[in-house]
C-alpha cells in the first residue's frame, strides 16, 4: 500500500466512525429521557440521601424537612407523543406524555393518579435537562416529593 | 530605414537586442541592401569562428580533478537543520503513514465504543437535577383540596404542592415554609 492508500483508509475509518455516531445520535433524537425520582421527606432523623446531592439546595430552600430519602428512581426513553407510566410508592401512578421540544423547553402532559382518583392533570413546559417537583402526598412518616426531569440529549438505555 | 540608420544597429540586430519596431526596420532594409546583408553574413561568420574556437579550447581543459577538489570542502560544512529535517522527512515520510492511520482508526473506534457503551451512559450521576429548572404549567386540573405552586429563585426550581387531607393548613413541621 502506498501513502495515499493508507491515508485514504485512515480517513475512511474516521468517516465510518462519524457516520455510525451520527446515526446513533439521530436515533436518540426521536424522544426524550424522562427521569422520575420519588423522595420521602420527613422529620424523622437527619438523613440526606447523597444521590439527591444536586437537589439539596432546592430542598433546603423550598422545604423544612430534616430527612430526604430517595426511595425510587426510574429513567426511560419516551418517544414524542407516546405515553409512559411510572409506578410510584403508595399506589400512585404518574403518566407522562412528551409532546415536543421547542426553544430548549420540553412540553409534556402529566397526570398523577392515586388509586383510581386523579390528583392533577396538567401540561408542563420544562427547560431541557431541568427538574420539576411535585410534592405533598403523605407517605410513611413524611411526604412524598416526586422529581420529574426531562433530557432530550440523553443517550437511550 | 536607410543604410546610415541601419548600419549601427546591425550588431544589435544580430544579437537580438532590438525592439520590435527597429527589428522590423533593419530586417526590411537588409533584404533590399546588399551591403548590410553582407555585413550580417560577416557577423555570422565571426560568431561561428568564435564558437568553434571556444569549444575547442574548452574541450582541451581537464576537469577530471575539479569535483574531487570541491567535494572535501563541501563535506566539512555541516548542513543546516532545515536541510537535515528535509532529508529526514524524505527518508521517513512513508514510515509513519500506516501507524498514524491505524492509530487514527483505533482512536475513532475507541471514542465510538465509549460513546455507545453502557458504561458511558451509567457514568452519568444518578441525581435528578439541572442548573436551570425553569418551568411553566398550563391550566392544572386538580381534584385535591389544596394546591400551591412555589419557585426556588436560585435555580428556578418549581414545586407543585398538593394536599387532599382535611386540615391541610395545619402542615406538620417541615412542610412548606
Amino acid at each position: 500500500m502506498n501513502r495515499r492508500t493508507a491515508i485514504a483508509m485512515g480517513m475512511l475509518s474516521l468517516w465510518a466512525a462519524c457516520v455510525v455516531a451520527l446515526e446513533a445520535k439521530a436515533e436518540e433524537s426521536g424522544g426524550v429521557e424522562v427521569r422520575i425520582g420519588a423522595v420521602v421527606a420527613s422529620n424523622a432523623g437527619q438523613v440526606f440521601d447523597q444521590r439527591l446531592a444536586s437537589l439539596r439546595r432546592q430542598f433546603d430552600s423550598l422545604f423544612q424537612y430534616t430527612s430526604y430519602r430517595l426511595i425510587k428512581e426510574e429513567r426511560r426513553m419516551v418517544s414524542w407523543g407516546r405515553q409512559a407510566g411510572f409506578d410510584l410508592p403508595g399506589g400512585r401512578y404518574l403518566l407522562v406524555i412528551p409532546r415536543e421540544c421547542k426553544d430548549n423547553r420540553v412540553s409534556m402532559k402529566l397526570i398523577l393518579v392515586e388509586g383510581s382518583r386523579p390528583l392533577f392533570d396538567t401540561v408542563l413546559g420544562l427547560r431541557n435537562q431541568g427538574t420539576f417537583l411535585v410534592g405533598g402526598p403523605r407517605h410513611q412518616e413524611g411526604r412524598l416529593i416526586i422529581a420529574i426531569a426531562a433530557d432530550t440529549n440523553a443517550v437511550p438505555r | 530605414m536607410n543604410c546610415r540608420e541601419a548600419h549601427p544597429l546591425l550588431p544589435l540586430f544580430f544579437d537580438g537586442e532590438l525592439d520590435a519596431r527597429q527589428l522590423r526596420g533593419v530586417a526590411l532594409h537588409s533584404t533590399r541592401c546588399p551591403s548590410c546583408e553582407q555585413e550580417l553574413q560577416q557577423l555570422e561568420r565571426i560568431q561561428d569562428l568564435v564558437v568553434n574556437a571556444v569549444t575547442v579550447r574548452a574541450d582541451e581543459v581537464d576537469l577530471s580533478g575539479l569535483w574531487s577538489g570541491i567535494e572535501p570542502r563541501i563535506n566539512v560544512v555541516p548542513p543546516s537543520w532545515m536541510v537535515r529535517a528535509r532529508s529526514w522527512w524524505e527518508t521517513h515520510q512513508y514510515d509513519w503513514t500506516w501507524p498514524a492511520s491505524a492509530l487514527a482508526a483505533l482512536g475513532a473506534a475507541a471514542l465510538l465504543a465509549f460513546a455507545l457503551s453502557p458504561a458511558a451512559k451509567d457514568a452519568r450521576p444518578p441525581q435528578i437535577a439541572g442548573v436551570d429548572n425553569s418551568a411553566n404549567l398550563d391550566v392544572v386540573e386538580s381534584h385535591v383540596d389544596s394546591m400551591a405552586l412555589l419557585s426556588e429563585p436560585e435555580t428556578n426550581t418549581m414545586v407543585l404542592w398538593i394536599s387532599d387531607e382535611e386540615g391541610a393548613g395545619t402542615e406538620e413541621p417541615g412542610g412548606l415554609p
